[in-house]
Formats: structure tokens, C-alpha cells, sequence
């Protein structure tokens, strides 16, 4: 399970690293939210193998640790506003540039 | 008592941003609140700086009453106040601007709040004492600074806040990154609890990965030479009294950042010091003459901004406590010039035929302003480090420091570089206000009191530079002892 879990963290991560290399401007954006997922990903596994009971839970066995879970939430609620933000900025730029290559969106060129 | 005198810099912003908005309607009554808030944070700042130099002890707070480890820690120690009054200062001033300020973009209804949320991000960055929630506050002024730019007169703001935005965002997912495995190798993000761990055992797996994800980071958000890309055009394109902040303070975030990571986490690490004098060497020379080579006075000075955060990271990297307080001069100085600068060239700006910051617009345009003239001088002065201003005590203690370290080579290409700072400054000068334009007509544009006051107080603590001096050797002192700091955190 962890070394299943490590694979796809790095697929994931990789796959959003390819999309952002590429020259179309929703591609990247897109690269962007695989990068953030496999993040939080990584931060949610540095807790999840420590213990196999949730921390609320009254039983004795090992509990695992409740903060990364915290950590994750408050990073997804952060990316999704900031996507959302890169999202509206692409709209107004494609409007603007009728294309979202990223080569043609060069007013700061001059 | 000692509590509320940290929270309450922080938390009047905080508040600020609901309370200005809920004023949208009412223009005067927004900006007056905004800028009243403001400097009420500032008083209290300097009430709180009062305290711990008083007291010589940090003044803590944990948040929700959690003890140290385990709950959210606000530390004002030396290095956040220094760092906070910078910024609050600096923030005043940038408010002030805003009230003259003849661009459409300053009676938009959310510029106060965002203005105030950017003030927040910055004050909440400085004086907290978790990383994740360093992570939060530079999340903030992140967003805060795009939105400020994409709603610039500028018609390319939006294409400049995309660029800002998309790379910053990249940045927080390295952030988090290193957050996640300096979590995985000491199980803490208490910056207290994690310097002691780390000290304790150095070498658990991923500290160094935890290290070098900080250390990019902290780069891309400081604008260091190789990660810089995005400033020019960021800075350029967002209103004046906006870029005057993000190109004084919202750098300063990833230097703090590295006064931490250099005295506090990594205090025996000595290839980020080396990493850290290489980039900034090759800011100064890069950030130099790039500035000597742009056709835009906005651009000439965010070009400039990369050269002087070039000398304070030399100045962090060198490590002793005379190039520490050497560093933290300059920061201050720094921050001061910078935005008087911008604001004068935005001032400038404002009062050409075509609004532009570009040089075929302004020249000649200072014909009508003289005093405007001659701030810009003492600014551009101040800048290339002259006698009698601000400028020239950072340089000297950098220069001096460079001398007892004994690093004569990095010392050698600053010293150089340095000198191109007032060919640029003394030809955009000249520029300005000494070559003819028949275009030129007498016109109206932003008021001249904020840069007026910043280069005033730039040469106040020029002539007399005591306070500001033997207030950064008492911050570097305390950052030379890191058992100090982890002691008043989790005592």
C-alpha cells in the first residue's frame, strides 16, 4: 500500500509537471491542480501510516496523527480559491488574445 | 495586557477587511477608515516594539491557549517587529498615496480591503511561529497583490498578475512540500520546537530535501537572480502605490524568511550561506544592469529592487552579527527608498501627456515639478548609497562587514556593481526633468505627500541613523543565539 501510494503521488506529480511544460495556457492551469493534489496527497500520506484508528476514536490501538489531515484541508481550500483566480484570469486573457497559447499572450513584449 | 499588545497589530487589519467593505458605498468614509486602521496598527507596533526592548524578552501568544508544540504560536521577537514596523510604515504611506492618487483603480470598492488584506498578509507572515501558518499569511498576500494588480489601469495588469499569481502558486506547492518533509523527519512545524529538533538530530531523513524545498521557496518569493522573472513585469504593471508595496515589502517576505532559515533551522548549514552570497552577487550585477537597460522608470526601479535584495541576501549569507545588522539596515532603507521612488515615478507617470511610466512618455515632464524633482533625487541618491541619506549606512555597514569577513571577491563585484545604481538613477533623472519635450503641457496628477514624507524620513534616519542602527544590532544579537529564542517559545 505505501509503495502503491508513493507511485502514484509521483505519477500524479509528474503527469501535472508534463502539463505545465506545455504551451497551452488551460493545460497548465490544469498542471497546476494535478501538482497541488499530489501535494496534498504527499502531505496527508506524512501522516497516514503512523497509526491505523482515526484519533477520534476510543479504542487503544495506535491513533494516526490528526495534523496533516488539518494541513491538507486548509491547503485545499486555499488552491481551490486559487484556481478558481487563475481560472477568471485566463478568461479575461483569452477574450482579450483570442488563444490561450501562451507564446501569442505577449502584450508585456514590448 | 502583555497579549493583546501583539494581537492587536494584527488583528485591527484582520478586522479591516470586512469593516472597509462593509463601507463600499462611501468612498471617503472607506479610505478614511483604511488608513485610520492603519495607523493605529502602526501605534501599536511601536507600543509592542516598546515592550520587548523594555523587557528584552519576546513578547508570545498561543493561540486558543494550546501550549507551545501543538498550538499556533505568535512570536514578537526583535527580528518580526523590526520586520513589522518596516512593512507598516512603509504600508501608511502607500495608504496615503492612495488617497491622491488619480488612477480609476483606487475607487474601486474592494482596493481599501484588499489593501488592508494585503497589510494582514504581511503583518501575520512577520510575527508568526509556524511554518504552515507562514504558508497561510504568504497565501494571502499572494492573492491579495494579484487581485490589486489584475484590476490596474494597466491594461496588461492582467496578463502580470497571471504570471505572478501562477508562479507563486507553483512556489506554495514547493512550500508545502517542504513542509510536509520537515513534518515527516521531526514531526513539528512549530519553528521553536523544530529548530531544537533539528539541531538534535541534523541528519533525519528528508531535512535536507525540507531545506532546499524552503530554500526555493523563499527565492522565487524574494525575487533572488535566477528566480526573478516575474518581477520586472509584476511590478511594473500594478497601480503605483500597489507596486510601491509589492516591490518594498512583498520580497521582504522571502528575506525574512531566510534570516530565519539561516539563524534559527539551519544555523550550522553552511552551503545555503555559500548559496545565498553566489545568488545574491549575481543579483547585483544581473538586477544592475538589467535596471541600466530598460526604457521604463517603473521597470528601471523593479529591475533595481533585484540588485538591492541582492546585497541583503550577501549580507545574510555572510552570517556575522555586524553583516546581520547590516542586512537588516538595508532591509529597512531599502524598503523606504524603494517606495518613495515608485510612487515619484508613478507621481511622474501620472502627469504625462500619454499615461505611462516608459521613458518616451516622461521625458521633459518634470519641467512643471520641480519638487518632485528633487525628491527623486534625494530618493535616487539615497538609493545609490550617498551621504547625507539612509542609503549610504547600509551600504557602509554591508561594505564594512564584507572587510572584517574578509570575503574580498564578492565584496569586489558588489562594490562595482553598485556604481551602476547611479548611472541609471542620474540618468532617468535627467531625463525627466532636464531634456526638452514640446508635448509637455502643466497638468494635474497624484499628490506628492507620501514619497515626500518617506524621502523625508529616509533622510532623517540618514543624518541622525543611531536608532534604526543600534536597533538592528540588538535583532542581530538575538539572532546570533537560537537557544534564546526557543527558550522564550517553549519555556
Amino acid at each position: 500500500m505505501n509503495l502503491l501510494t508513493s507511485l502514484a503521488i509521483g505519477i500524479l506529480f509528474a503527469a501535472g509537471i508534463y502539463q505545465i511544460l506545455r504551451r497551452n495556457l488551460i493545460r497548465a492551469a490544469i498542471g497546476l491542480v494535478l501538482i497541488s493534489n499530489a501535494v496534498n496527497l504527499f502531505l496527508f500520506s506524512a501522516g497516514a501510516y503512523t497509526g491505523i484508528e482515526a484519533a477520534y476514536s476510543t479504542a487503544t490501538r495506535q491513533v494516526s496523527d490528526p495534523l496533516p489531515q488539518a494541513l491538507v484541508l486548509t491547503a485545499i481550500v486555499i488552491s481551490m480559491g486559487g484556481f478558481a483566480f487563475v481560472l477568471s484570469l485566463l478568461y479575461v486573457i483569452s477574450t482579450r488574445y483570442k488563444t490561450s497559447d501562451s507564446d501569442e499572450v505577449k502584450g508585456l513584449k514590448n | 495586557m502583555t497579549a493583546w499588545s501583539l494581537l492587536l497589530p494584527l488583528v485591527i487589519l484582520v478586522a479591516g477587511v470586512p469593516l472597509t467593505l462593509a463601507f463600499r458605498k462611501k468612498r471617503k468614509l472607506q479610505s478614511a477608515l483604511a488608513l485610520g486602521l492603519m495607523l493605529a496598527a502602526l501605534g501599536f507596533t511601536l507600543g509592542l516594539l516598546r515592550t520587548i526592548l523594555k523587557t528584552g524578552q519576546p513578547v508570545t501568544v498561543q493561540m486558543g491557549l494550546w501550549q507551545a508544540p501543538f498550538g499556533i504560536t505568535l512570536t514578537a521577537d526583535p527580528l518580526s517587529v523590526f520586520m513589522v514596523l518596516m512593512s507598516q510604515t512603509v504600508l501608511s504611506a502607500g495608504l496615503l498615496y492612495s488617497l491622491g492618487s488619480t488612477e480609476k483603480v483606487v475607487h474601486y470598492p474592494t482596493y481599501f480591503p484588499l489593501f488592508l488584506a494585503l497589510a494582514a498578509g504581511l503583518t501575520g507572515a512577520f510575527l508568526t511561529g509556524d511554518l504552515f501558518n507562514l504558508f497561510v499569511f504568504a497565501e494571502i498576500i499572494v492573492i491579495s497583490g494579484a487581485v490589486l494588480t489584475a484590476i490596474a489601469d494597466d491594461t496588461y495588469g492582467v496578463e502580470a498578475a497571471f504570471k505572478y499569481f501562477y508562479i507563486s502558486t507553483l512556489a506554495a506547492t514547493f512550500f508545502l512540500l517542504g513542509i510536509g518533509s520537515l513534518y515527516v523527519a521531526h514531526g513539528t512545524l512549530n519553528l521553536a520546537d523544530l529548530a531544537s529538533r533539528i539541531a538534535s538530530d541534523p541528519s533525519a531523513p528528508l531535512t535536507t530535501a525540507g531545506m532546499a524545498f524552503l530554500t526555493a521557496t523563499f527565492l522565487i518569493k524574494s525575487a533572488a537572480f535566477p528566480f526573478h522573472f516575474w518581477q520586472p513585469d509584476f511590478h511594473a504593471a500594478a497601480p503605483t502605490p500597489v507596486s510601491a508595496m509589492l516591490s518594498s515589502l512583498v520580497v521582504k517576505v522571502g528575506v525574512y524568511a531566510f534570516f530565519r532559515l539561516t539563524t534559527l533551522l539551519f544555523p550550522e548549514t553552511q552551503l545555503l550561506k555559500t548559496l545565498l552570497v553566489i545568488i545574491g552577487v549575481a543579483g547585483v550585477l544581473y538586477g544592475g544592469f538589467g535596471a541600466a537597460g530598460t526604457h521604463n522608470v517603473k521597470r528601471m526601479l523593479a529591475y533595481s529592487t533585484l540588485a538591492q535584495i541582492g546585497f541583503i541576501l550577501v549580507g545574510i549569507g555572510w552570517g556575522t552579527p555586524l553583516s546581520l545588522a547590516a542586512a537588516l539596515v538595508f532591509t529597512f532603507n531599502h524598503a523606504l527608498i524603494k517606495a518613495a521612488m515608485l510612487m515619484l515615478a508613478g507621481a511622474v507617470a501620472s502627469r504625462a501627456a500619454v499615461k505611462s511610466a516608459s521613458f518616451e512618455a516622461v521625458v521633459g515632464v518634470g519641467k512643471y515639478h520641480p519638487w518632485a524633482g528633487v525628491l527623486f533625487l534625494l530618493g535616487g541618491m539615497a538609493l545609490a548609497g550617498i551621504p547625507p541619506l539612509n542609503g549610504f549606512t547600509g551600504k557602509l555597514m554591508i561594505f564594512w562587514s564584507g572587510v572584517e569577513a574578509g570575503q574580498y571577491i564578492p565584496l569586489l563585484i558588489i562594490g562595482v556593481a553598485s556604481i551602476v545604481t547611479l548611472t541609471y538613477v542620474i540618468r532617468s533623472f535627467v531625463r525627466i526633468w532636464f531634456e526638452p519635450n514640446p508635448r509637455v503641457k502643466e497638468k494635474a496628477g497624484d499628490r506628492l505627500l507620501a514619497p515626500a514624507l518617506l524621502v523625508l524620513l529616509s533622510l532623517l534616519l540618514g543624518i541622525w541613523a543611531e536608532p534604526l542602527v543600534s536597533l538592528a544590532q540588538v535583532t542581530a544579537a538575538w539572532l546570533g543565539d537560537p537557544a534564546l529564542y526557543i527558550a522564550a517559545i517553549l519555556r
